[in-house]
């Protein structure tokens, strides 16, 4: 909200700067966003005196004025001839007169002219040209005794002042957003007495005869004060007061719709004026002894009540919405905005001021259903105290007295239950504690009056009184802050935590995760860190759209509309985005999807860990490469040609050391071929699944070429994809050192030939099954395709725990492998 | 005799190993003309058996000694050629050629940040707590003493999941707060938790606000736990993060699981408080939220009102990133841009 500094330091006395109460109010109060001045700048705007009016010959409208005043720069009297247009001026008149030159504030450069034939050396100049409001009407009359030639400045009544922007938080809400409630901070913190009389502002007794209140809701209206004011005189407000109104970004309007404004921005009250005639017009079926008062009920409104706003918004309501009624129809929508017909205009004469309280939720809940914000509703649905509104109308009838000649009828307060001070019990010893500094009871006490907290002490405790405005007060820890704040948080000294220190549990799974990204790191992968969210397309293109997603209500923007069930769509963005820059790219990404299973929502209430609300949150981890030459060439991905599939066993060379790494047995892990569809994300001839004792743990493949044309990408895409926690799982069995070979061991090499379909693995295993214990290892070294065969050559290491193998032993074994690799799988050994 | 002879030979070796121009091949001649198989060392020590024990023993030490010196002398000599022969210069390379480098991959600077970050804090007795990001309404505000139609529940912009009418509306987490709750219920005080997480709020994206966030939270409970400590603790944390020494200052605010609640600022780490251009000159830099737990969130959490006291604060973790590294977009944590990662 913005704060006028003059009316602060008007409100408060303050003598300090601008700057030190910035400063005071930030390190103690409210914090401070921004600070504007705001000069009036009318340079070349100088008092002239109208010597001579005489008829425009071109022109009927215009007038030509002789004027005198003096030249800036010599300081020498001159008269100058200037052409008007506004009917009001007279001989002998002082008025504002912008010499040629000047730049006013609405952005009109005076320039020496012709108008119609006749010269013209300046402006006189009307309100709304110097920036004062919209007030077209007429030259500015300045005050007789105004000295020729003078910056007009002083005359207009302009004061220059600072514009502090504040940053009301909720708990400040019910107060601070007025300036009288900053007002009292700052003589808070200059230690003293907060001069503004807001104890005497009491309502008159002087009850009004034409107007009879009913409340028929008393939970959503707990307080209802309406004024009648006569002899309303309709006009613009005065000059400082619009100054003021403007200050706080707040349009003048007419002196009744200002004094409410006004008076809101000074105390925090909303109100409203309605024009009384026009409630008395629509008033039809009263009783008849009341037939001479018109009547204000504050009622629910029907299911699909209409009414027309103020600003002629048409609004179907519903029995929640609140409303200010004649009896009949719907005058205002309490607390949110006036209605259409029962409004202030030129013609007004009497007028009902509403100062009224409105149960906070209720207003909040309209306004929302509504879509109807405003200044007021703002305020009522921080909740505000109920006895502001006495204050506000006894305020406000003071200013319409003097800005509108107007005459109080008198009031009637409907208040059924007057709102208390609360008390609070204030353990001096807590407040202590909590701050962990030793403030002397003194200060306690001098900070809690001060604030206008009333204390009774008692052994070491202090009856708090609490005003009802400072809503925000109910505990103690509500008064420790009050207290420590204004004392000052800085002369709280830093202390050492007193508390055991009780060595800390290990996160295993976060631990886990960064040591799966140092891992990755190590690796030469780099980290992505992606959106939650991807859009409905996403899933499609990625063929997740099978899978049940969360969807944000309201996403920023389409493209973030779905809760990621797959680190992979995104994952797939970041490779088309960084193939813009590099020919090869290895990421990884470590993060959570997030599951939805409808299906197991079950339990009630709101507080229960037990409860399910069908959501799944899983750790995955991706990594996923593109290699420099290995484009997806749709062509022989149709038809099968190519066996070589470097991306893949990049990857998959990636996901076996990752595995090393963190302790699998490489004897556990299995990759598994599975049957996919075409459509799927992966592909369908290059995917597995990696099982590690049986269970599955991820998959690994390349990314379907259909699914990358959509993303545009013209390379391969090969992906691994694995489950955190099972990984975690697995990583913590215990490993057992193996002791090492004592022995020499001998290595053969064996290549051979297959036609078909005879995997890698069969040929491993069956070797390791034939050569049974002296087999230590066999691992490829070779492998190539040509015409549908398939040339494998592998190293096989022979050796013995106890003894040193001799050749005729492994040349044994060596043929039985042989024998069975051609009998078994039907492979052709080169010999 | 034989004593004689072999102290000749080793003369006669000494004086020809001094006269020859050393080179592998004199050297090997050298040898098989002194101890090859057709020596007079050889035919000397096949001479032996004819000896007494005693004369034996006695002129077959010094043989052996003598072939040992012998072989001693040429092995320091072809030593030496070799030595000789090596010549660093003519093997001399352009050390500035780029070297062959090692794939080397690179955090994301949220991840360096998060584990200096982690260290600290794990040092000074800290558990690491987590808990999901997709949150019931009762952990992410109400246990947070953010009651349903509270004007709080407005402070922060929340991405809420869509639901079918009467289901519970979930949301993404706005703030890593909501562990709190959900800690405390499993575990008694006294406790010191960090909560590192992604955050959500439903924000307009600028070069200082992203809808996704990375927050980091510190809460500590127990029976003595006062403002002094939490200003003290933040100090120690931000000294050894920033390897300086820091002053932390507290600012009113408001955040409805604390109360008290502040702001904190850290004395500015580029200019220690002076006055610079990334302070604004005001010697403080913001950095984020602090406050007394709210007994309200204690009672939430299972506790009895007013048995303990605890403090928790908050900050971003991009803000420290951006601080740290001087980055000017906060958007590029989230944008995946390599050329970003790979400087890290």
């Amino acid at each position: 909200m913005k704060y006028s500094y003059n009316w602060l330091k008007e409100l408060s006395d303050t003598k300090l700067s601008q700057d030190i109460v910035r400063e005071l109010l930030t390190m103690h109060s409210l914090e401070i966003e921004g600070m504007e001045e705001k000069k009036w700048n009318f340079d070349g705007v100088v008092v002239g005196k109208i010597l001579e009016i005489r008829k425009h010959p071109n022109a009927d409208k215009l007038q030509i004025a002789i004027v005198e005043t003096q030249n800036f720069a010599s300081v020498q009297k001159q008269n100058l001839q200037i052409v008007c247009g506004a009917p009001n001026i007279e001989v002998g008149q002082k008025v504002p007169v912008a010499l040629v030159g000047t730049k006013l504030p609405n952005g009109i450069e005076i320039k020496e002219a012709e108008i119609r034939g006749e010269k013209s050396f300046g402006m006189l100049c009307a309100l709304d040209e110097l920036g004062l409001g919209a007030d077209h009407s007429g030259i500015f009359i300045l005050d007789s005794k105004a000295k020729i030639g003078e910056p007009a400045k002083k005359y207009l009544g302009v004061e220059d002042d600072t514009i502090f922007e504040i940053k009301v938080l909720p708990d400040r809400a019910h107060d601070a957003t007025s300036h009288v409630g900053v007002a009292r901070e700052i003589s808070v913190l200059e230690n003293k007495n907060f001069e503004y009389d807001f104890d005497g502002l009491k309502l008159p007794n002087k009850k009004s005869k034409k107007l009879i209140v009913k409340i028929e809701d008393r939970k959503l209206c707990s307080r209802y004060i309406g004024a009648v004011m006569e002899n309303v005189e309709i006009k613009d407000s005065p000059s400082w007061m619009k100054q003021r109104l403007e200050a706080s970004g707040i349009r003048p309007i007419n002196n009744v719709v200002d004094a409410t404004n006004y008076v809101m921005l000074e105390l925090g009250q909303p109100m409203h004026a309605f024009d009384f005639s026009k409630i008395s017009g629509q008033e039809t079926r009263n009783k008849k002894q009341e037939t001479n008062k018109i009547q204000i009920v504050v009622r629910k409104a029907k299911e699909n009540e209409e009414m027309e706003l103020l600003d002629e918004t048409k609004l179907k309501l519903s029995d929640q919405d609140l409303l200010i009624t004649n009896g009949e129809t719907p005058l205002a929508l309490a607390g949110i905005m006036g209605g259409k017909d029962s409004g202030i205009n030129e013609n007004t004469k009497t007028i009902i001021l509403e100062a009224a309280n409105f149960d906070a939720v209720n207003i909040r809940r309209s306004r929302t259903r509504l879509g109807v914000k405003t200044e007021s509703s703002d305020r009522f649905e921080k909740e505000i105290d109920p006895n502001l509104a006495e204050k506000a109308i006894v305020r406000i009838i003071e200013v319409l007295e003097h800005t509108a000649d107007a005459k109080l009828e008198g009031v009637i307060d409907v208040y059924p239950n007057k709102i208390k001070p609360c008390k609070i019990k204030l353990d001096l010893e807590y407040v202590n504690s909590l701050l962990g500094e030793i403030i002397p009871k003194k200060e306690i006490i001098r900070i809690l009056n001060l604030l206008g907290i009333g204390t009774t002490i008692q052994p070491y405790k202090v009856v708090c009184i609490v005003p009802t405005f400072r809503v925000d007060l109910k505990t103690q820890e509500d008064l420790i802050e009050e207290i420590g704040r204004i004392w000052g948080y800085e002369k709280i000294e830093p202390r050492p935590l007193v508390e055991p220190i009780i060595p800390a549990k290990i996160n295993e799974v976060l631990s886990f995760e960064r040591r799966l990204g140092e891992i990755s790191v190590g690796f030469g992968f780099d980290e992505m860190y992606n959106y939650s969210f991807y859009s409905e397309i996403d899933a499609k293109n990625c063929a997740l759209d099978n899978v049940k997603h969360f969807e944000l209500s309201s996403p920023m923007n389409p493209d973030q509309k779905y809760v990621r069930v797959s680190l992979i769509p995104n994952i797939l963005k970041n490779i088309k985005t960084n193939l813009k820059n590099f020919e090869s790219l290895n990421i990884f990404e470590i993060g959570k999807v997030y599951l939805c299973h409808p299906e197991l929502v079950s339990g009630s209430g709101f507080r229960n860990e037990f409860r399910m609300t069908g959501t799944e949150e899983k750790r995955m981890f991706v990594m996923a490469q593109v290699l420099e030459k290995d484009p997806v060439n749709f062509a022989e991905a149709k038809h099968g040609a190519s066996k070589n599939a470097e991306t893949f066993y990049s990857i998959k060379g990636a996901t076996e050391n990752l595995l090393e790494k963190i302790s699998v047995d490489e004897n556990s892990i299995s990759f598994n071929e599975v049957k996919l569809s075409k459509n799927h994300l992966a592909h369908a001839g290059r995917s597995a699944e990696i099982l590690v004792d049986g269970e599955k743990i991820g998959m690994i493949g390349e990314i379907n070429p259909l699914v990358l044309g959509k993303y545009k990408i013209g390379k391969r895409v090969a992906v691994c994809e694995l489950d955190t926690e099972k990984l975690l799982k697995i990583s913590q069995k215990e490993l057992v050192y193996k002791a090492l070979q004592k022995f020499p061991t001998i290595t053969r090499d064996i290549s051979m030939l297959a036609k078909g379909e005879t995997k890698a693995i069969e040929i491993q295993k069956l070797i390791k099954k034939i050569g049974g214990d002296l087999v230590l290892n066999v691992s490829m070294f070779d492998v190539f395709f040509k015409d549908g065969v398939t040339s494998f050559a592998y190293h096989i290491e022979f050796g013995a725990p106890e003894r040193t193998l001799e050749n005729k032993e492994v040349d044994e074994v060596m043929g039985k492998i042989v024998a069975g690799l051609e009998k078994e799988l039907g492979l052709e050994i080169r010999k | 005799m034989l004593k004689e002879k072999i102290e000749n030979l080793k003369k006669q070796f000494l004086a020809e190993i001094e006269r020859v121009k050393p080179s592998d091949e004199a050297l090997f001649e050298l040898e098989k003309k002194y101890t090859g198989r057709k020596s007079e060392f050889i035919a000397i020590l096949k001479s032996l058996k004819d000896l007494s024990p005693e004369e034996k023993k006695q002129i077959g030490e010094l043989a052996n000694n003598t072939k040992n010196q012998i072989w001693e002398i040429i092995k320091n000599k072809r030593q030496e050629i070799s030595e000789n022969s090596f010549d660093a210069q003519k093997e001399k390379i352009d050390v500035t050629i780029p070297g062959k480098k090692k794939s080397a991959g690179h955090f994301n600077p949220i991840s360096l940040v998060r584990r200096d970050i982690e260290d600290i804090f794990v040092s000074m007795g800290y558990e690491i707590a987590d808990g999901p990001e997709v949150e019931t309404g009762w952990y992410n505000f109400d246990a947070l003493n953010i009651p349903k139609d509270h004007p709080a529940r407005d402070m922060q912009d929340t991405f809420f999941l869509d639901a079918k009418d009467g289901e519970e509306k979930l949301s993404m987490r706005s703030q890593t707060s909501a562990v709190q709750a959900r800690y405390m219920e499993k575990n008694k005080p006294p406790l010191r938790i960090i909560v590192p997480g992604k955050c959500y709020r439903r924000e307009a994206t600028d070069t200082t606000h992203d809808h996704t966030f990375y927050q980091f939270e510190a809460l500590i409970v127990g029976e003595n736990v006062n403002v002094g400590n939490l200003k003290f603790t933040a100090q120690e944390f931000f000294s050894a993060f920033f390897k300086q020494n820091v002053t932390v200052r507290l600012r009113p605010s408001y955040f409805p699981f604390v109360e008290p609640g502040f702001e904190f600022d850290i004395s500015c780490t580029v200019c220690g408080g002076k006055g610079c251009r990334a302070c604004k000159g005001g010697g403080w830099l913001e950095i984020g939220g602090a406050g007394m737990v709210n007994q309200n969130v204690f009672v939430s959490a299972g506790y009895p009102r007013n048995k303990y006291q605890g403090f928790a604060w908050g900050f971003g973790l991009e803000r420290l990133a951006m601080m740290k590294y001087k980055i000017d977009d906060v958007r590029l944590f989230h944008g995946g841009d390599l050329r970003f990662v790979k400087q890290f």
